[in-house]
């Protein structure tokens, strides 16, 4: 079973996020990582090809240095991987995104196309859904659990109140939540093989893009303002000297909450 | 998932991926790479498939790079010619500078600066850039750049170190393998160079394995508390630096602060403090955010905001305390070999230096594969010889001449000076850092001093701030599902005579709120709570401990602070 698995670089959940003031988009200069969320997709991906043979393609849109982001993905274990890089995509919504690696996955051949559940930057989650239905096949969403058996995918897809089972034959789009597996680390000798395994950058005239459906211009989300969050104030400390039970009892009361 | 354990060959191998082995690798590298263009033409043998590794525990390159900084060119002069052509990450030249001797509310301006403090022609430098940008060069050379791999143990063959095991990946808290354990990988290398930074895991064992010190100083330390602030308007010229003395520390405590000025209307704000303090209460973070109240750093700071907050130990115990850094199988470059100017508050020069001549020794044993410890020995020799190397012999006792604090020591200051280095007695007595303590009641003649005794103050969350929100500026973070890296062998001396003597002085010299001694109030029990993952991986708990009852061993791969402009 082939699998494509589409990754993105974010930057690090841990750096402070800026905006460039003309444009809100994100400054990328600060540490970037694989989004958390697609290290679930790729270990889902190498799991299936462990347990079923095939082979995992790394599909990813982004700037040039998210290579480093696609050769972590090779280094866990994937086994090729495409880079659509351009700098006319720049500042692409979640449509064009979703149109770009829709094209890119039309060049090849697969049986899966994985996700994470969504960006820790962009935090749609949007792209997904607009790949599957641009690629004319099924899409699971939000996946605690993948089986497979033949042609046929057993899914859990996690809801509030617990999971709904779905059989769905393939070919189709998943994407998969935190905790559907515990993502392996890179070996090192995974990151040595990962600089030796075929990176393929495209750009937009060699995928045959329609460069009036893509970059910031002819997005069709805007971004109208953006302000940082408000500091988190410092909370309330109960010392409970026999009464805290009631102090918080108070407390509740008071910020009507019970 | 690999169960078994990976065996990588390389034929060298850093352990550490800072300044020194990034420059050392660098310069190898290219050394490889002329002789293999000039082999091409002469028909000479080459040096083909070469491996040169280097390891490191940090998240990405300069996460863990931390320094003042001002660098003197020279070193990195030879080792990349055009470096500024290159894009190297200069802050600022040095073209103005002053040292003021500050007083609670008032400064006094040094007429000029003294020699030693002499900074014209150098640079203000961010070592997690300089880092960054090294680790591009490497690169495009072709090094192998592990990150978020930690050396946990040398691998020895009879005596000859034979490489270094990187850490277990995937173990829970309570030691258990996850689904995702993956074990740690055997490096095997022809040559092992650790450059390890102050006070390194790996080496600290080597030394004390291979009997490196012998005759040796013990090592002495400074621990640097520092912030990078964003300033409303230039305020500070990129370059501009300032050196202080004084205020806030007490007149029995050694120590300096630093001012530098850096692109962009950032500022560079830090303090040193000697780790030979005896004050149990004394906090090096506290007494960072002291310094910032200063009226001339409040008036720098004033409508700024705090960018980045980092820590690191330096090791400070000058040419006596420099171990003997050649070995079978090995050698150490950088702050890892205390290679460090103490009087001068340099070591980057030293470490560039170090590395490049440590680079040029493997060359010279890759050419003639011949990697014993004669050749090995070279180095070492050539470290001695170096200019850096000799300048430190003028200040050897300049550290343990400032041991009874400022005043005193600048008297003997002086006098080395005057003296080319020697003291009344050549080579001044030294003893571990963790040995000055004194317990509260001999500190203070009270068993509970006053806060204003102590000299604690109050965080306004604005100029000055509590360790935790320090912390999360310096973006440090761990596995949490992992054991602690902070090992406390015998709690019964915390709860027992390290509480009665010290009060607990993990606690206050800890600048990252690692160490808790929390009380349950139903019952008065005392635990030692271990915050592991607010660690910025200074090392001075492993230092600095009375009881010598900390060791500092590296997390799981990628944890620790995620340092970019310090």
């Amino acid at each position: 079973m082939n699998i494509a698995v589409c990754v993105k670089q974010v930057t690090d959940t841990e750096a402070t996020a800026k905006l460039e003031p003309s444009s809100w988009r994100l400054d990328r200069s600060v540490t970037c990582i694989l989004n958390p969320y697609d290290e679930y997709a790729v270990e889902e991906a190498l799991r299936i090809k462990e347990a079923h043979g095939g082979e995992v393609t790394v599909v990813c849109m982004g700037p040039e240095n998210a290579t480093d982001a696609v050769r972590k993905a090779l280094a866990m274990g994937a086994d090729s991987a495409v880079l659509v890089s351009d700098p006319a995509l720049a500042g692409s919504d979640a449509q064009a995104t979703a149109y770009v690696l829709a094209e890119a996955l039309k060049t090849f051949s697969w049986d899966l196309v994985l996700f994470g559940l969504r960006s820790t930057d962009g935090e749609t989650g949007c792209v997904p859904g607009a790949v599957a239905e641009k690629l004319g096949v099924p899409l699971l969403s939000a996946l605690s659990k993948v089986d497979i058996q033949g042609t046929t995918l057993t899914v859990h897809r996690e809801t509030d109140e617990g999971y709904v089972a779905y059989e769905c034959p393939a070919p189709a789009v998943l994407s998969v939540i935190k905790g559907i597996n515990e993502p392996r680390y890179p070996s090192m000798k995974g990151i040595m093989s990962a600089k030796k395994k075929p990176l393929d950058i495209k750009d937009v005239g060699a995928l045959g893009l329609d460069t009036t459906q893509v970059g910031l211009e002819s997005a069709k989300t805007r971004v109208l303002s953006a302000r940082s969050p408000e500091p988190r104030k410092a909370g309330v400390k109960v010392e409970d000297d026999g009464s805290g039970a009631e102090k918080i009892a108070d407390f509740l009361t008071g910020a009507k909450l019970v | 998932m690999t169960q078994e354990r990976d065996v990588l060959e390389v034929d060298v191998l850093y352990v550490g991926g800072g300044i020194a082995s990034l420059s050392s690798a660098l310069h190898l590298s290219n050394l490889v790479k002329a002789h293999n263009e000039q082999a091409a033409a002469t028909g000479a043998k080459r040096l083909d498939e070469l491996t040169i590794a280097v390891i490191d525990k940090g998240f990405s390159p300069g996460a863990h790079g931390i320094s003042g900084a001002v660098m003197a060119p020279g070193p990195l002069k030879d080792l990349v010619p055009d470096f500024v052509e290159k894009g190297a990450p200069l802050e600022g030249e040095v073209k103005k500078e002053s040292i003021f001797f500050l007083t609670k509310k008032r400064k006094l301006k040094a007429p000029f600066a003294p020699p030693p403090l002499n900074n014209h022609g150098n640079y203000v430098v961010s070592m997690s850039r300089l880092n960054q940008w090294m680790a591009d060069l490497l690169e495009k050379n072709g090094v192998d750049l592990f990150w978020e791999f930690a050396g946990v143990e040398v691998l020895y063959d009879e005596g000859k170190v034979i490489g270094v095991r990187t850490g277990d990946k995937g173990i829970d808290a309570k030691g258990e393998k996850k689904p995702n354990y993956e074990p740690g990988t055997d490096i095997h290398a022809g040559v092992t160079v650790f450059g390890e930074g102050s006070r390194g895991n790996l080496t600290k064992e080597l030394i004390a394995h291979l009997g490196l010190d012998q005759g040796a100083n013990p090592p002495a330390f400074e621990v640097g508390v520092k912030e990078v602030w964003e300033l409303p308007e230039p305020r500070l010229q990129p370059g501009e630096v300032v050196h202080t003395l004084g205020y806030p520390l007490k007149r029995d405590t050694f120590g300096g602060g630093f001012i530098y000025g850096m692109k962009d209307n950032m500022v560079s704000v830090g303090q040193l403090v000697s780790l030979d303090y005896s004050d149990p209460y004394l906090d090096p973070h506290r007494e960072f955010q002291k310094f910032k109240l200063h009226p001339m750093l409040a008036a720098l700071l004033s409508g700024g905001k705090l960018v980045q907050y980092g820590a690191k130990t330096v090791p400070v115990g000058g040419l006596y305390s420099i171990p003997q850094l050649s070995f079978p199988g090995g050698l150490i470059i950088g702050d890892a070999g205390n290679l460090f100017n103490s009087q001068k508050i340099k070591g980057i020069d030293l470490a560039i230096r170090s590395g490049m001549l440590a680079a040029r020794t493997i060359f010279d044993g890759l050419v003639t594969d011949d990697l014993s410890e004669t050749t090995l020995a070279r180095y070492a020799k050539a470290v001695g010889e170096s200019a850096e190397v000799k300048d430190l012999r003028k200040v050897r006792n300049f550290h343990q001449g400032m041991t009874k604090g400022l005043y005193l020591g600048m008297s003997k200051a002086v006098l080395q000076f005057l003296l080319g280095g020697r003291d009344i007695n050549d080579r001044l007595d030294s003893k571990p850092d963790w040995r000055h303590m004194k317990r509260v009641t001999e500190k203070y003649g009270t068993a509970s001093p006053s806060k204003e005794a102590i000299g604690e103050i109050d965080f306004d969350g604005k100029l000055t701030f509590d360790k935790e929100t320090d912390v999360y500026y310096s973006g440090a973070t761990h596995e949490e599902a992992q054991p602690p890296h902070l090992k406390v062998p015998d709690l019964n001396i915390c709860y027992g005579k390290c509480t009665e003597y010290y009060h607990n002085p993990c606690s206050r010299f800890c600048p990252a709120g690692v160490y808790e001694m929390t009380t349950d109030e139903a019952t008065g029990q005392r635990t030692l709570q271990i915050n592991f993952s607010n660690c910025v991986h200074c090392k001075t708990c492993d230092i600095k401990d009375p009881f010598e009852n900390i060791q500092w061993v590296p997390p799981e791969g990628g944890g620790g602070p995620k340092y970019t402009v310090m």
